[in-house]
């Protein structure tokens, strides 16, 4: 222990970082800015740096869902025509036009940092007039956190469709994450939603410029994507068919998925909004792919003939399909058990790596490894022992 | 797997904590924690996460205020032992920057500079902070007269009255403009903003705070907080 005057002593010999003069900021743009993000996820803020970052949630709003990063636009001006966006020209009810400045972003950016209200920024924005323009100031913005600020924080980026190359590579050297919304499943859907975006131009190539500048040094969080659900009258099985491209080729480390709402006075004003269970059955078939790492051929069984996930658990279906007798957790694979409903990676892991020592007994023991009993009895059996209330078993 | 390997760190924070837990904890690997069913090894695997779930929470929630440009502090109670560790976190954070979190009795204050951290545990966050308070002003007065002549460094004086900006009127505003009226889940709100940490971290987050009335903040049904 030391006292707090020779701490305060040794703190003058310190380099720190100075907030400068003090924030002026209109608390109508910092909303209109900041609502423009809000149906985008901020998900997970881990980067896997030299000392990584882990991911801490400093917030959750009322809807539940995490507030770890300053999420905004950089502009709302937009000079696209995004059927289901009000910030898009064709949008006809006009909202004020707000921009920020580099060196303004920035330093609410390190403040609110400082203060321990994010872990970092998610930097997002309209196309401006010109949108290498609004690319250039976007990495300017980086460019003073990160070298003049000395910023630590997590950044991620939406890089704008149709930027190039050279600014692409900029921005990676400076994020942690970038990513660029693909919005549809394919070049057919993003004609009916955008009629000033190419999907192969614009976006496709644009990952492809991503994938191929990576680098160990840069970009520590990867790329990522975002979906908006239902918009085009897509199947999920169209959106599953693009997401195993993303995964497979692209590489993209996630892909996230926004039921669409339609927004007063866009061209999609009175189209049908989606129901939110499709956005989470659509994440779970996206977990079941990723995470349980589920042949695609497996994940299918969970579509009906339309292609689409009905609003039950995905997991269930294919187990229904696919497992035609009940397992025997001391005998079963990794593989096998993970299929079971109840039983995840975590809990699999563990019955594997407790039954090298001995044999598993009973319910109350796979309980205790953290299968969830209930749904997870009806495709076991254990000592000769089974639950007989599946009728599937039963023919 | 959950459980770490130097679990007993943790363990030792537990508010009841004690030698002779500790003593017996001994008997475990983090592995027999983690997969055995025996009521010892559930009731300290508990013990365990229950440290681990606060520290995080409290990284979460703190929020932090500037007093001059050398000094963030904020409050902190913690139900567990883990002042020392929660401001070394945010020492390591903001390195240079004097952290100093605390609340009527007691106070942490952790400095990282040059690699090294330096720690300090002592009497409540006012107290605290005053005695800091003085201690920088008498080296600022000391560096003054060293430096006769010569001017002052400008952004970098230790200004300890100036008021900063208010951060947190910045970032209610900005909150308020994330939230999707159209996903409405109370209840997820509830459970991963648990009232009991966010009194711990003196924080109250609530949805449009600036259109609330008095009757809001008195309404019995709703947590008190300091």
């Amino acid at each position: 222990m030391v006292t707090l005057e020779k701490i305060a002593h040794l703190s003058a010999d310190c380099v720190f970082d100075s907030l400068g003069p003090e924030i002026n900021i209109n608390p109508e743009k910092l909303s209109s800015l900041g609502e423009g993000t809000r149906h985008d996820i901020c998900a997970s803020t881990y980067s896997p740096r030299e000392s990584p970052l882990p991911g801490i949630c400093h917030a959750f709003t009322q809807d539940g869902r995490c507030v770890s990063l300053f999420k905004t636009l950089y502009t709302n001006h937009c000079s696209h025509q995004c059927n289901y966006c009000i910030n898009a020209t064709n949008c006809s009810r006009r909202v004020q036009i707000f921009s920020y400045t580099p060196d303004e972003l920035a330093r609410i950016t390190l403040s609110l940092y400082r203060s321990n209200y994010i872990e970092g920024l998610f930097l997002s924005s309209g196309a401006g007039r010109d949108e290498d323009m609004i690319m250039e100031r976007m990495i300017e913005t980086l460019e003073r956190l990160r070298k003049r600020y000395g910023f630590p924080g997590y950044i991620h980026l939406k890089i704008l469709p149709g930027s190039s190359q050279a600014h692409i590579k900029q921005a990676m050297e400076l994020a942690d994450r970038v990513s660029i919304n693909l919005e549809a499943a394919s070049a057919a859907h993003m004609n009916e939603i955008c009629a000033t975006k190419s999907y192969e131009n614009d976006i496709l190539q644009r990952q492809r410029y991503i994938r191929d500048l990576r680098t160990k040094e840069n970009l520590p969080a990867g790329q990522t994507t975002q979906l908006v659900v239902g918009a085009a009258g897509e199947s999920d099985q169209d959106i599953f068919k693009r997401i195993l491209y993303e995964y497979n080729d692209i590489g993209v480390k996630r892909a996230y998925y926004s039921a669409f709402s339609p927004q007063k006075g866009t061209a999609f004003e009175s189209r049908e909004g989606q129901p939110l269970w499709r956005e989470h059955r659509l994440y779970q078939i996206d977990w079941l792919y990723r995470v349980y790492n589920f042949p695609p051929e497996d994940i299918k069984m969970a579509f009906d003939e339309e292609g689409f996930l009905s609003n039950s658990d995905p997991k269930l279906a294919i187990a229904g399909a696919l497992l035609d007798s009940p397992l025997d957790p001391n005998v079963a694979s990794y593989r096998e058990l993970v299929r079971v409903p109840g039983i995840g990676p975590r809990s699999a892991k563990r019955i594997v790596a407790l039954r090298k020592t001995r044999k598993i007994g009973g319910k109350r023991e796979l309980e205790s490894l953290g299968v969830v009993i209930k749904r997870a009895a009806p495709f076991l059996k254990i000592n000769g022992w089974r639950d007989t209330t599946l009728e599937m078993w039963s023919g | 797997m959950r459980v770490p390997d130097d679990y007993c760190r943790y363990l030792a924070m537990h508010e009841k904590s004690g030698e002779r837990l500790l003593a017996r904890a001994k008997g475990f690997k983090a592995m027999d924690l983690e997969l055995s069913g025996d009521p010892e090894a559930v009731r300290l695997k508990k013990m365990v996460y229950a440290v681990m779930g606060e520290m995080h929470r409290m990284k979460a929630f703190i929020r932090l205020q500037p007093l001059g440009s050398r000094v963030l502090w904020g409050y902190l109670k913690p139900r567990h032992r883990i002042g020392e560790h929660i401001s070394e976190h945010f020492a390591r954070r903001n390195p240079g920057t004097i952290i100093v979190l605390g609340n009527g009795s007691e106070s942490w204050t952790a400095l990282f500079c040059q690699g090294r951290i330096l720690r300090d545990h002592g009497a409540g966050l006012n107290e605290t902070l005053d005695r800091l308070k003085a201690a920088l002003k008498m080296q600022e007065k000391d560096k003054e007269a060293d430096a006769t002549g010569t001017e002052l460094d400008g952004p970098n004086a230790n200004d300890l009255d100036a008021n900063g900006p208010d951060m947190d009127d910045i970032w209610q505003t900005y909150y308020d403009s994330q939230y999707c009226p159209e996903r409405k889940n109370p209840q997820a709100f509830r459970q991963r903003m648990p009232s009991r940490d966010q009194q711990s971290a003196g924080l109250r987050l609530v949805q449009k705070k600036k259109e609330m009335t008095l009757e809001d903040y008195l309404d019995p049904g709703s947590s008190k907080i300091l």
